[in-house]
């Protein structure tokens, strides 16, 4: 990577953006630390000299030059501190620990104002090294023409600020470093996590939807968004392989009509033109057969539009009165085919739904369980509210029933098992009856029915759940 | 009867035009909304037939001006949309019914023949009377001659239909919607053996069977 490249990543400009905050923030306390450190140690020996000239001056005022001599002389020997200088009215040195008057700093003060004033001192150490270290002090004038100097070396606060100064730029020197190296690292790691969710994105645009965003299982967000990623394209490719079976459902389903109608048509046309037959008769079935197509596209529409977007306009309804209804327009169908048709219905179950679509539902497992159960069989309608508080209405019928292993299968698209291929039918009742149920968040269930006994059974329960109305 | 047709799709409109002079209506055809609201401003018909898309102003816009207007002509929507919230917004727009294409002549005919005897039967009835048959709305009570036809609740309000309509045809579909108040696709005919058991309590040991069956329509009562 690039530097003009990382500078573009976004971790790293953040880190960058953080670190200059940091080091801004480190630096402004540093630079207090500094100057307080100074000044207070400064204003230490200022006191400390300020108390000593005080207590030497007293002993000048009270018992006179020789006795601040002696003073001086046994400070000297004691050692100390301080720095000490008596000069005679000729300017000669008393006594003292420094070798000369050293006003050669920083503009020497005139002598006999009691000013501070600041400078070098030069001393060679044991190994011949020359040293200068820096001092302040307070040069008095005293009564009878002496004049005493009393200093301290700060040279020692002076060396420690030039440590800490040096320790500061080391360590701001430390945190620039390691920051830089942070935000390289994570914006490495950001982008090498992004790069592989880029890659799969890219990879999805360009029409391969088998790619995955690799899960490294860190659990941070980059994973949650990679699984997010992934879970969508999981559905994504489900729904378009879907939608590709429905297609090539679809052409397939409808081709065999389709050729119907046309051999119809042509056979027709060759009777009447040779005058066999009655046209009118020709025409007749072929448009029943173009009605058979149009309703088939108009039910692959609908599970379509369901699946596509959930029950249109849901309104509180009440599911016992269509199970009622229902009950009431298939009995007679059932019973001119001796089936014997019951319903038994609760009362009072309140759902949320799309009437048309809930009655077409049941439209179809009724005419399902009819179609298939035979003559002396019985058919029974149920609706009920489930102890989970759910509405279900269920359809059983006494018919040859769906295999177990077939139950998933029947409900899909087009799929009709082989031995009800020669009843008449599309293939759509179940997928369209899933479609409802699935659009009003509710679900189908495929049951065995009471089993089998005197030749009938052992039948199918089919049974369409569906959420009870929010009391809201 | 008089048809106003309006439908901005020629080979559709030529094929209503020429079924409905076939059926003997006297139909007129406009090409869009804008057209079609200036003939019904002429006035004379008893029936609009309006497709629900057009360029310029569209049947939603027609119908909600025509009814604006104070015209209380029956209206039939065509559409190609057969969705429910479709049908809804047709018939708030004040629609009368309301047909999906494609349809079957049959039903188109049949529908717009229910339409304008709606409005003809304006006054409150209490008793309805096709041939001998005779229905008495208020004690709920149908004679034949001077048999008495006990029906289920349901028979009732399809004789009722029936007898309201008597001499047209109505199609399965139409009973499903207007008697059971139903919009979905029953799979089976159903309606056929209501139809049928209602048959064998009206005509059954009568010299003259009433409930006609219309080849490729539905049924016709008869007087």
């Amino acid at each position: 990577m690039r530097l003009p490249s990382l500078l573009r990543r976004t971790p790293f400009r953040l880190t960058l953006l953080f670190l200059a905050l940091f080091v801004a923030a480190a630096g402004a306390i540093l630079a207090y630390v500094y100057f307080a450190s100074a000044s207070e140690a400064q204003a230490r020996a200022r006191t400390d000299v300020e108390t000593e000239l005080e207590a030497l001056t007293a002993v000048h005022r009270t018992r006179g030059i020789d006795a601040l001599n002696q003073a001086l002389v046994e400070r000297t020997i004691r050692g100390g501190p301080y720095l000490y200088l008596l000069t005679g009215p000729d300017g000669k040195i008393v006594t003292g620990n420094l070798s000369v008057m050293p006003f050669d700093l920083e503009g020497a003060p005139e002598v006999g104002r009691g000013e501070w004033s600041t400078f070098r001192l030069t001393s060679t150490d044991p190994d011949g090294r020359v040293q200068t270290r820096r001092s302040i002090g307070v040069i008095m004038p005293l009564a009878g023409g002496d004049t005493l100097l009393v200093g301290e070396d700060i040279g020692g606060i002076e060396e420690y600020l030039a440590r800490l100064t040096q320790a500061l730029w080391g360590a701001m020197g430390l945190v620039m470093l390691l920051g830089l190296a942070g935000g390289l690292y994570v914006s490495r790691r950001v982008e090498s996590a992004m790069g592989g969710l880029n890659r799969v994105v890219q990879a999805v645009q360009d029409g391969d939807l088998k790619q995955r965003a690799v899960i490294r299982h860190t659990g941070d967000e980059l994973d949650e968004l990679g699984q997010g990623l992934n879970t969508m394209l999981d559905r994504l490719e489900g729904s378009m392989a879907s939608i590709r079976h429905a297609g090539d459902a679809i052409a397939h389903d409808l081709r065999s009509p389709l050729t119907r109608m046309r051999a119809k048509l042509e056979v027709a046309l060759i009777d009447a033109e040779a005058g066999k037959i009655d046209g009118v008769d020709a025409l007749g079935i072929a448009l029943d057969e173009a009605d058979h197509l149009l309703k088939t596209f108009n039910t692959v529409l609908a599970i379509a539009r369901l699946q596509a977007g959930g029950a249109p306009d849901p309104k509180l309804m009440d599911a016992a009165e269509l199970a009622a209804d229902m009950a009431e327009l298939y009995e007679p169908a059932a019973e001119d085919k001796s089936i014997d048709f019951s319903s038994e219905v609760e009362t009072g179950l309140m759902i949320e739904g799309n009437q048309p679509f809930l009655a077409q539902a049941l439209a179809n497992l009724i005419d399902n369980a009819i179609k298939y159960t035979p003559a002396g069989g019985a058919v029974k309608l149920r609706a009920r509210r489930r102890s989970s508080g759910e509405i279900e209405y269920s359809v059983t019928d006494t018919g040859p029933g769906v295999p177990e292993e077939d139950r998933e299968r029947v409900v899909q698209r087009f799929v009709r098992l082989d031995n009800s291929r020669t009843e008449p039918g599309s293939g759509l009742g179940l997928s369209l009856v899933t479609a409802v149920a699935e659009a009003h968040g509710g679900r189908v269930v495929l049951d065995e029915g009471p089993g089998a006994y005197d030749g009938f059974g052992p039948g199918l329960r089919v049974a369409l759940v569906l959420p009870p109305a929010s009391l809201s | 009867m008089r048809i106003l047709v309006v439908e901005d799709d020629a080979e559709a409109a030529t094929a209503m035009v020429r079924g409905l002079s076939e059926a003997g209506h006297d139909v007129t055809h406009a090409v869009d909304g804008a057209f079609g609201l200036l003939e019904t401003q002429k006035g004379g018909y008893d029936v609009y037939v309006v497709d629900r898309m057009m360029p310029r102003l569209d049947g939603v816009g027609m119908v909600e001006t025509v009814r604006k207007g104070g015209d209380q002509t029956p209206v039939l929507f065509l559409s190609a949309l057969g969705e429910v919230e479709d049908r809804v917004t047709g018939l708030k727009a004040g629609a009368d019914d309301y047909l999906v294409k494609p349809y079957a002549f049959a039903e188109l005919i049949a529908r717009v023949e229910a339409l304008s005897r709606r409005r003809e039967t304006g006054g409150v009835q209490t008793v309805l009377k096709v041939g001998d048959l005779e229905m008495n709305l208020i004690a709920r009570t149908v004679h034949r001659g001077t048999t008495e036809i006990d029906l289920q609740p349901r028979e009732f309000q399809l004789l009722e239909f029936l007898m309201r309509h008597a001499g047209q045809s109505v199609t399965r579909t139409m009973l499903l919607e207007k008697v059971w108040e139903y919009h979905f696709d029953p799979q089976t005919n159903v309606i056929d053996v209501h139809i049928s058991r209602l048959r064998s309590k009206i005509d059954k040991g009568f010299e003259r069977a009433m409930l006609q069956t219309v080849r490729g329509a539905g049924y016709r009562l008869e007087a």
